[in-house]
């Protein structure tokens, strides 16, 4: 099947299989790898991506329901120069990486939450997160980054 | 496997009623699961998720109408609607499932722990099935047959859910329980509705619990106990007696049938006790 | 090495390969792509036990997309993976079936999705047989043999003092039994390797993996062909925590012998069921205590046997069993011990090595037992552990004397004053909450120890420009190691830590090092980097003495510069030094070798010098219970370790917070369910790992009792906080019902259904 979409506001056009998913036309078609699989259930929370503002398990989404959406990953949030978003300096900076495997994920979802409420507290946090599952930091460095990043949006 | 895009609802109903082996899909969150295990294996999907007959929530001819296709996240964020199915939406999932399933999708699923289901039970509500032929209404705890099994025909749609508009009166609760605390599946609800004067005495009364039997479970003898009379202990528990007996939980890797009964009269009597605090 | 200031030590440094991982631009091993790739999939036993009767590939074969099957006799080396002797894993089974997650062919296809029909279309016939799912059975006389040699994975004692003299001292005996069930280490990232044929005659494995070198080994005997032509190279690991082991050794071997066969890549990425059906779990355990005191507290004597639930292979029982003889005691001075440990096979999934490594189970025994003492001496359990706790020059339960470090008592001071200053909301005790508070105290052994020889290499070189790129032989799974080693050789080499490169492990191009594990990385790995940024220094000195016409002794660097030290306006860039003393042909890179003292000990009664040091902890945790529904929440949790000397606070937090909630999930929450021998919840939604939602409030506090055996006096922290938190919500939640539980998880089903018992919570 043929679909158009914009993807980290490049447009993107492709052919793909209907049974193909979301997640797979990311990572294997678009080389988009810093998605990730940890489930394959939206279970994890791993392959978070953002679509029309949304975040979205992509390993639940069948490609063809990109048709015409707006969709984001991890490697559209940085800008071309380098420079780090908030949200990924916020997180280097409280230590909320450790193995950095339920990085993307965690950080598309807590975008989707400050691209609607630029300073949410702890408990709008945790709900935004509760999906993306760490077995890292036990959470508590990567609500204060989310923290943090929301912190610097009132003074941005 | 085709994948399959109808523009309007007409067109999806004449798919399924000529294709062989098509199945709906609006979000998907289950169904692509289900695949992926080689549950199923439909030869085509008909994706009824964009159909805009399918979506919204509005109120029409003294009914609080919810179109099939609109999604859990939009139902958690609607202030229209009935308290006790918001806390029931919000209760599915993740934000992330939340924001791509559906309300067809959780009552077409079937499961017996669906969070919208009890809400819906206890707010009386009345789906909207519709095929090529003919339209009918189905009452909610009319329409599950077993686990994953419902009244729906191969060539119906549900269209939308609608709720009286009496429902939006009177105050309602949602409780739940399950093996953790974000993202979880309900090892036991309990949805409430009702209606009391000031000193507790109930008027009206609509209760559901999930999880507890082969399909959500609407408690008809327990209203019927607590109609026309007081909140008290005493009551309460004469009540907890009647939950018991009318309850068939199993046990199963989310929960024991124990647990199951311990925790259903507390997530009772919890809710009805928020439910009853609009009314003092 | 003194104890001198510092300049990044002990303060917060940002991980040195975060970028990379917030960015999503690091690859671990699944986001690889090579030309011509081809994917592995394994065809999996399903069943717990039974006899191989057929195995026909012929199905699969004629999927278009499938390029091969492998079977057992595919493989041209002995068909065996497991760390340790008896090594007695096949790779691919043939003949007996021992588990239900055990490989009996790998199908190799274009797709992955071919892959797995293919692997599904291979007609297997098993002839089941009555899987052995209890130790109780399987130590039965006349039961069936699970291995030829019997059901007994390994045996050991510890024996200290006289076990009968000290009873007889005992005004007091405490006695029970605990049990402790299977966890998941539950990685983000499931198990994933790419094999790569070089066209050399060499093969490339990349792997998400915690032990290249093992991984190197046993690919190169499944290949039969010598190590040295096999390089395993470390692809970003997304979360190890023991389980990528004898699971990579085995993907690693399988990907290798069809890419070495095809002469084409092959990757192999578990799925999330393979990753917890056919990886290591960490071990069930039944513990029999036997407590006896005198009334003033004093403890004499101790007899403990412990039987560990090993699953199907050995994999580290043997040193998960030498771990929970040595730790079961607890961080106590006891003068007469007997502790017995048999890990024994059984039909399940094999049991390996977790974050705690048998110390978690022996700790939850050990302080519910200190509680139950304290309650029947009427004594505070803090009280009772300060009277028996460890201090320097005390024997430990091998007979160890440590003269340093040994700071247990200044962990228990911290939590008194912390338990001083915050009470338990105990008086908002009402109809609906339980309120409790649990302490426990806890060791952990720091190196490899009794477990063998304990080595690590680390390669450190200056560029011309100043900069340092830097090799160990010891992986970062996201623990942050990477960056302790950067901040050790900035420290050495007066650099700032930006300027430090630190490489993924290479097997190709560092010492074998051994497995990462033992929470030995910093202590054991920072010394042999701190060795090989010494060892490059003395050319920077020689060079900076020669440009500053002084004497060696003179120089120092600092902040990218060499400078005087008495005159420190006398400044020269560190690059010229670099670019001078390459010029000048003074050798700017050096490979060392750290070694640990050898432990000195007796096997058979595992009395002796065993590790090099030990992390104490005092852990004090608050909870709340709803008495209708079970639920707990974590109201407070303050996790006080001696860590030596802390490097990077914001790592040694993440340790303490990430393994504390391991150690919660592990006491509360987590249980792998089955049915007859098959796993039932063999994914996220049923096998309950914690959600932020669910996380506990650590707070963490560091006491820094020098160590002399590590680098700047450090001691790992990865593993202890897994025993200490788990060990605490168990005595509070005693606290809270005044029920005793002897099993863990306690999960609030079992509070709910025990407390019905005392008939205190039901409507």
């Amino acid at each position: 099947m043929h679909l158009e979409f914009i993807c980290n506001g490049k447009k993107v056009s492709v052919d793909v299989p209907a049974d193909m998913r979301a997640l797979d036309l990311i990572r294997d078609v678009m080389g988009l790898t810093g998605t990730k699989e940890g489930c394959a259930r939206g279970e994890c929370g791993a392959c978070t991506i953002i679509v029309n503002g949304k975040a979205v398990n992509s390993c639940l989404m069948y490609a063809v329901k990109l048709k015409g959406k707006e969709v984001f990953t991890i490697e559209g949030l940085s800008e071309e120069s380098g420079k780090l978003h908030p949200l990924q300096e916020a997180f280097l900076e409280e230590g909320a990486v450790q193995c950095g495997f339920c990085t993307p994920g965690m950080i598309m979802s807590a975008k989707a939450l400050l691209d609607r409420n630029p300073r949410p507290n702890e408990e709008e946090i945790e709900e935004a997160i509760s999906g993306n599952i760490c077995r890292c930091t036990g959470y508590a460095k990567i609500v204060k980054a989310v923290t943090r990043a929301g912190l610097g949006n009132n003074h941005g | 496997m085709n994948y399959l895009i109808p523009e309007t609802l007409d067109q999806a109903l004449r798919l399924i009623s000529s294709q062989r082996n098509a199945k709906l899909i609006a979000g998907g969150t289950d169904l692509s699961v289900q695949i992926a295990d080689s549950l199923i294996s439909p030869e085509i999907l008909v994706d009824i998720s964009g159909l805009e007959e399918l979506k919204g929530i509005e109120e029409k001819n003294g009914f609080l109408s919810l179109g099939a296709a609109t999604t859990i996240d939009e139902l958690v964020s609607s202030s229209i609607l009935p308290h006790c199915l918001v806390q029931g939406a919000k209760s599915i999932g993740s934000p992330q499932i939340r924001n791509i399933g559906t309300l067809g999708g959780n009552i077409c699923n079937a499961s017996p722990c669906g969070d919208t289901l009890t809400p819906l039970i206890a707010l009386g509500g009345i789906l909207v099935l519709v095929s090529s032929s003919a339209r009918r209404k189905v009452r909610l705890e009319d329409f599950f047959i077993g686990p994953k099994m419902t009244v729906c025909a191969d060539n119906e749609i549900l269209t939308e859910v609608l709720i009286e508009k009496d429902y939006l009166q009177g105050r309602s609760a949602f409780r739940m329980t399950g093996k953790r605390s974000g993202q979880v599946i309900s090892q036991v609800n309990v949805a409430i509705w009702l209606e009391a004067g000031k000193s507790r005495e109930i008027e009206k009364i609509r209760a559901a619990v999930g999880s507890v039997a082969p399909v959500p479970l609407r408690l008809k003898r327990v209203e019927q106990a607590l109609k026309g009379r007081a909140v008290h202990e005493r009551l309460l528990k004469e009540v907890s007696e009647l939950i018991n007996e009318e309850i068939k939980p199993i046990s199963d890797v989310r929960a024991t049938d124990d647990y199951r009964r311990r925790v259903t009269v507390t997530l009772f009597r919890d809710a009805l006790e928020e439910a009853l605090q609009g009314f003092n | 090495m003194g104890n001198v200031k510092l300049s990044s030590m002990g303060k917060r440094v940002r991980k040195i390969d975060g970028v990379e991982l917030v960015t999503g631009r690091a690859k671990f091993a699944g986001d690889m792509k090579f030309p011509g790739m081809l994917y592995g999939y394994a065809r999996r036993a399903g069943v717990p036990a039974g006899i191989i009767k057929k195995r026909d590939v012929r199905t699969a074969l004629k999927i278009p997309e499938v390029a091969m099957v492998l079977l057992a006799e595919d493989i041209p080396g002995p068909n065996i993976i497991g760390i340790l002797p008896p090594f007695d894993q096949p790779l691919l089974a043939a003949e007996e079936i021992r588990y239900e997650g055990e490989s009996i062919a790998l199908v190799v296809a274009k797709t992955k999705t071919a892959a797995k029909e293919g692997a599904l279309a291979i007609e297997v016939e098993i002839d089941p047989l009555e899987p052995i799912l209890e130790p109780d059975e399987a130590l039965k006389k006349g039961a069936r043999k699970i291995h030829p040699a019997g059901n007994i994975t390994y045996s050991k004692k510890l024996i200290k003092g006289d076990i009968d003299k000290g009873f007889k001292e005992a005004e007091l005996v405490v006695e029970n039994t605990y049990h402790t069930s299977f966890q998941e280490h539950a990685y983000l990232e499931p198990e994933a390797v790419c094999a790569v044929p070089c066209g050399d005659g060499r093969v490339t494995v990349y792997a998400s993996c915690q032990s290249p070198f093992h991984l190197r080994g046993h690919i190169a005997a499944n290949l039969s062909v010598p190590a040295s032509r096999v390089r395993v190279v470390q692809a970003y690991t997304g979360g190890s925590f023991g389980g990528k082991d004898d699971v990579a050794a085995e993907i690693g071997s399988l990907a290798a012998v069809a890419s070495v066969k095809l002469g084409l890549p092959v990757m192999i990425a578990h799925e999330r069921e393979e990753s917890i059906k056919g990886s290591n779990l960490r071990h069930a355990s039944r513990i029999h205590y036997k407590t006896g005191a005198r009334r003033d507290g004093t403890i004499v004597a101790c007899k403990i046997e412990i039987i560990l639930d090993g699953g199907a292979y050995s994999s580290e029982s043997p040193f998960v069993t030498m771990k929970s003889l040595i730790h079961a005691a607890g961080p106590y001075r006891i003068p007469n011990i007997l502790v017995e440990c048999t890990s024994v096979y059984t039909n399940k999934t094999y049991c390996g090595a977790f974050r705690g490594f048998g110390v978690p189970q022996v700790t939850f025994a050990s302080e519910s037992q200190m509680d139950e003492l304290a309650s029947r001496l009427k004594m505070d359990p803090l009280k009772l552990r300060r009277k028996n706790a460890l201090k320097p020059g005390d024997a430990t339960a091998t007979g160890q004397v440590f003269e340093r470090s040994v700071g247990l008592l200044q962990t228990i001071d911290k939590i008194e004053e912390r338990r001083k200053s915050s009470d338990l909301p105990r008086d908002r005790e009402d109809d609906r909450w339980l309120y409790g508070r649990g302490f426990s105290c806890m060791l952990q052994g720091i190196s490899n120890g009794a477990e063998g020889i304990d080595v690590v290499g680390a390669s450190v070189q200056v560029s011309q420009d100043g900069s340092v790129l830097l090799g160990v032989g010891l992986t970062d799974m996201g623990q942050g190691s990477r960056t302790v080693f950067a901040q050790v050789a900035a420290e050495v080499l007066g650099v700032t830590v930006d300027r430090v490169t630190v490489r993924q492990v290479d097997t190709d191009s560092v010492h074998d090092s051994g497995p990462t594990v033992a929470s030995r990385s910093t202590t054991v790995g920072g010394m042999a980097v701190f060795k090989a940024a010494a060892e490059v220094k003395k050319s920077l000195q020689k060079m900076a003495s020669l440009m500053f016409k002084a004497g060696e002794e003179q120089v120092s660097f600092k902040n990218n510069f060499a400078s005087l030290k008495q005159d420190d306006s006398a400044r020269i860039p560190l690059r010229e030094v670099a670019a001078a003393a390459y010029w000048s042909g003074f050798p700017l890179m050096n490979l060392a070798f750290s070694r640990a003292p050898d432990a000195d000990f007796d096997h058979e009664t595992h009395q002796g010098d065993i590790y090099i040091a030990y992390n104490f902890g005092t852990h004090m945790m608050d909870i709340r219970i709803d008495r209708f529904t079970g639920r707990v929440q974590v109201l407070q949790h303050i996790a006080s370790h001696d860590l030596g000397r802390v490097i990077n606070l914001t790592g040694v937090e993440g340790q303490v917070e990430g393994g504390s909630l391991i150690g919660f999930g592990f006491a509360h929450m987590e249980k792998i369910e089955s049915e007859g021998g098959s796993i039932t919840n063999a994914n996220f939604a049923d096998y309950a790992v914690p959600t932020v939602k669910d996380r506990i409030p650590t707070e963490t506090i560091c006491v820094e009792d020098y160590n002399p055996t590590g680098a700047f006096g450090a001691k790992g922290i990865g593993e202890p906080p897994v025993a200490g938190a788990a060990s605490a919500f168990a005595n509070a939640v005693a606290a809270a019902t005044g029920v005793r539980f002897t099993k863990l998880p306690i999960t609030k089903e079992d509070i709910l259904k025990a407390g019905g018992k005392h008939g205190r919570y039901s409507h």
